[in-house]
């Protein structure tokens, strides 16, 4: 049996496992291990087994992924992000689909502290729901609104996406961060104006809220401003050359629990739960991690992608030809695939012909996260969709599917204007690093 | 069996409560670096500490992440799969489970071996190495046992504790 055959059958088999609900990470190492034993020996096998969990365990570049989680965490459990959705309630929810534009708002003001879609959609659902339900808003606008906007979480700095794509293609994950801001804001943008037109034909989807006076609009904003302090100063920090990612994430950890305490919201119990919580999360996603790098070098040995990428380079297309038909697999497979495991899955594959074709690799990263955030709310799995049905059991999840489509198409745009505007992405990275 | 799962759950909260400690541990000797920078005095062996703590966080977390049904798989067809399937599948993933921790165990101390004959030890403490790996192959072995007692469960019992919303005794 050739290499190539080897690995085919090992992608064959990867699938069959996943199909049968057989964990992504356990299913990785199964095929990674058997794969790099048949092809190279079992020296070869076991050795990256120890060496590989030690190193990616010990990564100085991964202490972010525990620090931003427990960041996350303990803004959830403090009610931070509940006053981050006050505020821009405030400010716009007395104008036409303002609610919804303020849970947009909300939701990428929580992303830029859980770097988590689905922490930004649950924790979002639950503040936002029921005030658009008391609003009389039509379920399909704030259920999608909800939906769509945690899927910022993945995009807006922080993101755990962000950082798996950059340890998984040795790329730098300030400039990952940095290259999301700009496109995470156009993108929160985009929805803004999606709730605009939906408002302005169907008024009735999302009535004017109450007018708040503006002592009310002054204290909500105050409320808030203890947390975008914190999250001024992690970007920030980061952007202005004071920390590294890795402080920053353990400054923007250190404040929430100062903030939480100081307030009197965060108890030590608390503390205790949210920091359970992070190492859980952080042992999800690490594990996947290993069993990537299981993988990976079994891809290489296989030559599959070098296959794929002379496939690819038979079609004779231009650089931009190859980035849109690899962001459109990107696109189908993110309706079948949890997006973090298809990015583990398919990145040893892709990535290598994205450098053969002089494509920048961070805004090849920025373009693959938000390709794989259309997954969150695609059907059938559309992860954050079931999020929202899980807070709002009584809305029928074709309603919420119907509710997402704007939003979805909105990310189309987004997707479009990047590929055509890649500035957008580069600017501030290169700005910054270069 | 109640008694195996008294054990399990106490060894998983341990383990869990050594990544704990060291998330916290982690951010303090960050904070203390960056605050102890901007006086001019950093904090001397913080990179040692931070990454070697690091490796207590992942694998500490391990086995609750197990008990917790925390590891991500597709449930796309689930619903379309017979039960017997499912439970069948539930069985066979724990023990493979299983076996990758038994083996990262395994090799981890064999590895570890290497680093005590060549005296590994980090850049500035001079920590050495093969504690850490001790360390990881320990909280490797909870996982492994942890997650062999599911599968156990699953086959004798039909219980699985994944199930469970909220953890007890952790």
């Amino acid at each position: 049996m050739s290499n190539e055959v080897t690995g085919l059958v090992g992608i064959i088999c990867l699938f069959v496992l996943l199909v049968l609900r057989v964990p992504v990470a356990i299913s990785m190492f199964i095929v990674g291990f058997t794969g790099i034993w048949l092809l190279n020996g079992t020296a070869a096998a076991t050795g990256l087994l120890a060496s590989e969990s030690f190193t990616l365990a010990t990564s100085p570049e991964l202490v972010v992924v525990p620090l931003f989680i427990l960041m996350g965490n303990v803004a959830s459990i403090t009610g931070m992000s509940r006053r981050l959705y006050d505020a821009a309630y405030a400010i716009i929810g007395s104008v036409r689909g303002g609610l919804a534009s303020a849970t947009v708002i909300g939701c990428g003001g929580f992303a830029a502290l859980s770097g988590s879609s689905v922490a930004s959609a649950l924790t979002m659902g639950k503040v936002a729901l029921g005030e658009m339900d008391r609003y009389k808003y039509d379920t399909r606008l704030s259920t999608g609104v909800v939906a769509a906007g945690g899927t910022l979480g993945i995009l807006i700095p922080p993101s755990t996406g962000f950082v798996i794509f950059a340890i998984l293609t040795e790329q730098s994950i300030g400039r990952l961060f940095l290259a999301g801001v700009f496109p995470g804001i156009l993108l929160l943008g985009l929805f803004v104006i999606a709730i605009t037109v939906i408002c302005w034909f169907r008024p009735e989807y999302g009535p004017a809220g109450p007018k708040t006076s503006m002592g009310e609009k002054m204290r909500a904003i105050a409320g808030a401003g203890p947390i975008v302090g914190v999250i001024l100063l992690t970007i920030g920090g980061i952007y202005g050359g004071f920390f590294s990612p890795v402080e920053a994430s353990a400054v923007g950890a250190g404040m929430v629990i100062l903030i939480g305490v100081f307030t009197g919201k965060l108890s030590f119990r608390d503390y205790w739960d949210a920091t359970k919580d992070s190492v859980v999360t952080t042992a999800t996603v690490m594990l996947i991690l290993i069993s990537a790098h299981m993988i990976n070098p079994f891809m290489a040995l296989s030559h599959i992608p070098t296959a794929v990428g002379e496939m690819i380079t038979a079609l004779e297309l231009s650089a931009t030809g190859v980035l849109i038909l690899i962001l459109a697999i990107y696109l189908v497979l993110g309706c079948f695939l949890e997006g973090f495991a298809m990015l583990v899955l398919t990145l040893p594959i892709f990535f290598p012909i994205i450098l053969a074709m002089g494509i920048d690799p961070i805004w090849f990263g920025v373009l693959t996260v938000l390709t794989l955030e259309m997954g969150l709310i695609s059907p059938p799995v559309g992860l954050n969709v079931f999020i929202v049905k899980s807070v709002a059991p009584n809305v029928e999840l074709g309603t919420i599917f119907r509710g997402v489509l704007p939003f979805w198409l909105m990310m189309i745009v987004a997707v479009g204007i990047l590929i055509a505007f890649p500035q957008i992405v580069l600017y501030l990275p290169n700005t910054m690093f270069n | 069996m109640y008694v195996l799962r008294t054990l399990a759950d106490r060894l998983i909260g341990l383990s869990a409560f050594i990544g704990m400690v060291g998330l916290t541990v982690e951010m303090t000797v960050i904070l203390i670096d960056v605050i102890g920078r901007a006086l001019g005095h950093p904090l001397y062996g913080s990179h040692d500490l931070v990454t070697m703590t690091m490796s207590l966080i992942v694998f500490g977390g391990m086995a609750l992440c197990d008990y917790k049904g925390g590891h991500v798989s597709v449930d796309l067809f689930e619903r379309n799969f017979p039960p017997a399937l499912n439970r069948v599948m539930d069985i066979l993933s724990a023990i493979a489970g299983a076996v990758i921790f038994a083996g990262i165990a395994y090799y981890m101390y064999d590895y570890s071996k290497i680093s005590v004959m060549l005296n590994r030890q980090t850049n500035l403490l001079d920590l050495p190495v093969a504690w850490y790996q001790w360390a990881i192959a320990a909280l490797s072995v909870i996982t492994a046992l942890a997650m062999l007692l599911r599968a156990f469960e699953l086959a004798l019992l039909g219980e699985d504790v994944r199930k469970a919303t909220e953890e007890q005794g952790l």
